[in-house]
């Protein structure tokens, strides 16, 4: 267990300094930044003096490894806009984000997984057909779409919901359902597919001659086992959250990071930019981890390998 | 074992079909407390399906059309399902071909075997933990208290199954169907195996329902066989009677095919032409009338049923009185 885990760990940190370098090396693709963040009509002295004191004339190895170093210190650099350090600003957006995250999980864990299971378990009922309908919907209908459909009939038509900003859980529910569904059919797809993959397993049929009815079959023995590749996709789902909120956000002026990854994208604050570029990829990494270790909690083989 | 006492299960005129045809036609046996009962045959010919019908659990595709499996004269085949799930495990139990498949991968195979008991009785965890270990020792299974913490990944195939005897047995079941339990075992354990179940019969009086393509498997635990051919029965006797007098062509030619040891090969192992018909090209006849060197006309039009040949012995056969031909023709 200790090596699994000491493998895993090792692993993650390798993709992080992965993901650190290539941020670096994409935000550099671009040519000088300065060039984009000198004033109009500045003079060609104004232009090195800037370029001078960000660093820029430096030889790139020279740049990465102060790069390197001042992420070290959690040194993310200034905004060039609002002139504030680029992590508080990313800071400052990110609990509304997170909030958003997980009404969307909610959604999309709460209404998918339960769904999957009742696909594969009613195979070939009406109810499957109804549900396989919904999923292909909520798959298929892409989220800006989605975002303002369900502001044209609920908060519109219905008035019951508000269109958009921040207010009480109300101001969540849409967002949340419009950033979900996406991830609300992957989960039952992914469930129903592992579900029924289990179903065919001997030990099924053991079970049932054991005296169990099929609901007890599915609940004490195939949901656990069905679980190990769910897991895999909740681990990846998280982070196609965070970069879905991009769209959801700009749809319901929700203030998280994927609003402000847009602004900061449009007034070329390339600082913040990178932070949240690197939050996300850590995100991604990190619930893989944290996927490694529920598959060890959940499954003897991983857990024992010596 | 005598021929006066009730038996303790019999299945009576059972028929399954699926897609339209009668993959299991007609089938009767009886078996006796304590007996064990071969049911032989190639794969296809309906073995396993009348033995996932004894428990009511035939794959969705399949379904019995006729017939009463009657336990200690009780009709298994009448029963709805929730009275179905009191008797699986606790009246009529079943093990399968492939053990380590059939258990949980992530549950510990004491509690697995601890809950096959609470299925059936309203004891705690503690104590069905008790009887769990008891049964390992009974199956044979040295260090129980160890193994029961054990997950199956852990354990051979041998051990596998030795834990799911133990859990088929765990409740005393009255009928014990053995679904081809050692084909995935190497011989040694196999013959352990077999071994044990020999024992366990022995000790609680079980009866056995044993499923299997392998003579020398019948010759070693059965008391009585079954030979099935295309989802019937082609022949029925007393274990002894079948492999010294086979009344059927069929029996006949399977018995040629087992490869000896003491007898040095003068040709090629004898073999059956042909292969076992399709459901859509059973016939009227007899179903084995298109490989048997036997066969007339009246077999290819007429369905022969099982004729008493004394002793329990039956053969469905219009030519018992020739089939000596073949083994004499084989030897």
């Amino acid at each position: 267990m200790l090596r699994y885990a000491g493998s895993r760990l090792i692993q993650a940190a390798i993709a992080i300094f992965g993901v650190l370098t290539i941020v670096f090396i994409v935000m550099h693709l671009s040519g000088d930044p300065t060039l984009l963040l000198v004033p109009q009509g500045a003079s060609t002295q104004q232009i090195n003096e800037l370029r001078h004191q960000l660093g820029f004339d430096q030889p790139l190895w020279v740049q990465y490894v102060n790069y390197l170093k001042d992420l070290g210190h959690l040194d993310f650099g200034m905004s060039v806009v609002q002139h504030v350090p680029a992590a508080e600003i990313v800071a400052s957006r990110l609990p509304y984000t997170m909030m958003l995250a997980a009404g969307a999980l909610m959604v999309a864990i709460g209404i998918g997984i339960p769904v999957g299971i009742i696909m594969a378990t009613g195979r070939g009922g009406w109810l499957e057909k109804v549900l396989a309908a919904i999923v292909l919907t909520g798959q298929s209908v892409p989220t800006f779409l989605s975002g303002i459909l369900l502001i044209a009939v609920f908060a519109v038509n219905l008035r019951w919901l508000p269109t958009s900003g921040v207010g009480d859980i109300r101001a969540l529910i849409m967002p949340s359902i419009a950033l979900g569904a996406i991830s609300m059919s992957t989960f039952a797809r992914m469930t129903r597919i592992a579900v029924l993959d289990e179903l065919s397993k001997d030990y099924v049929r053991a079970g049932r001659a054991r005296g169990l009815s099929l609901g007890a079959v599915v609940f004490r023995h195939v949901l656990r086992n069905a679980s190990i590749p769910v897991i895999t996709i909740a681990a990846l789902e998280i982070g196609n959250l965070l970069a879905g909120a991009v769209i959801v956000e700009t749809v319901f002026a929700w203030p998280g990071i994927g609003q402000l990854a847009i602004q900061s994208i449009q007034s070329r604050d390339f600082l913040v930019v990178q932070v949240i570029v690197l939050l996300i990829s850590c995100v991604y990494v990190l619930t893989s981890l944290l996927a490694d270790f529920v598959y060890a909690a959940v499954d003897p083989r991983i857990r024992m390998v010596r | 074992m005598g021929e006066e006492t009730t038996p303790l299960l019999t299945v009576d005129n059972l028929t399954i079909e699926i897609a339209g045809a009668n993959v299991v036609d007609g089938v009767s046996f009886t078996v006796a407390r304590g007996e064990v009962l071969a049911l032989v045959g190639e794969s296809g010919c309906g073995k396993s399906l009348t033995s996932y019908a004894m428990l009511g659990l035939l794959p969705p595709a399949a379904r019995r059309i006729a017939g009463r499996i009657l336990l200690e004269g009780t009709d298994l085949a009448a029963m709805s399902e929730r009275q179905l799930r009191k008797a699986r495990g606790k009246d009529i139990s079943i093990i399968f071909q492939e053990p380590s498949a059939s258990l949980d991968p992530l549950t510990t195979v004491g509690s697995q075997i601890a809950s096959a008991f609470r299925q059936h009785h309203a004891v705690s965890g503690t104590e069905a933990f008790a009887r769990a270990r008891d049964m390992l020792v009974a199956v044979g299974i040295p260090d129980a208290d160890h193994r029961l913490h054990q997950y199956p990944f852990e354990l051979s195939g041998g051990m596998c199954q030795r834990i799911m005897i133990a859990i088929a047995l765990i409740c005393g079941p009255r009928v014990l169907v053995a679904d081809e339990p050692t084909t995935a075992l190497d011989v040694t354990i196999q013959a352990q195996i077999l071994d044990l179940m020999k024992q366990l019969v022995a000790t609680s009086g079980t009866s056995i329902v044993f499923i299997t393509h392998d003579m020398g498997v019948v010759a070693d635990i059965a008391d009585h066989v079954a030979v099935m051919y295309a989802g019937r029965i082609a022949e029925i006797a007393p274990v002894r009677d079948l492999f010294a007098r086979p009344a059927h062509p069929y029996t006949a030619l399977l018995l040629a095919s087992v490869p000896r040891l003491d007898i040095t090969p003068k040709a090629n192992l004898a073999t059956i032409e042909g292969s076992v018909p399709f459901p859509n090209e059973f016939g009227y006849g007899c179903r084995f009338a298109s490989r048997c060197p036997l066969a007339t006309d009246r077999c290819r039009a007429e369905q022969p049923p099982l004729f008493e040949q004394g002793g329990g012995h039956r053969s469905a056969c219009w030519h018992i009185n020739r089939v000596h031909e073949l083994k004499e023709n084989a030897a």
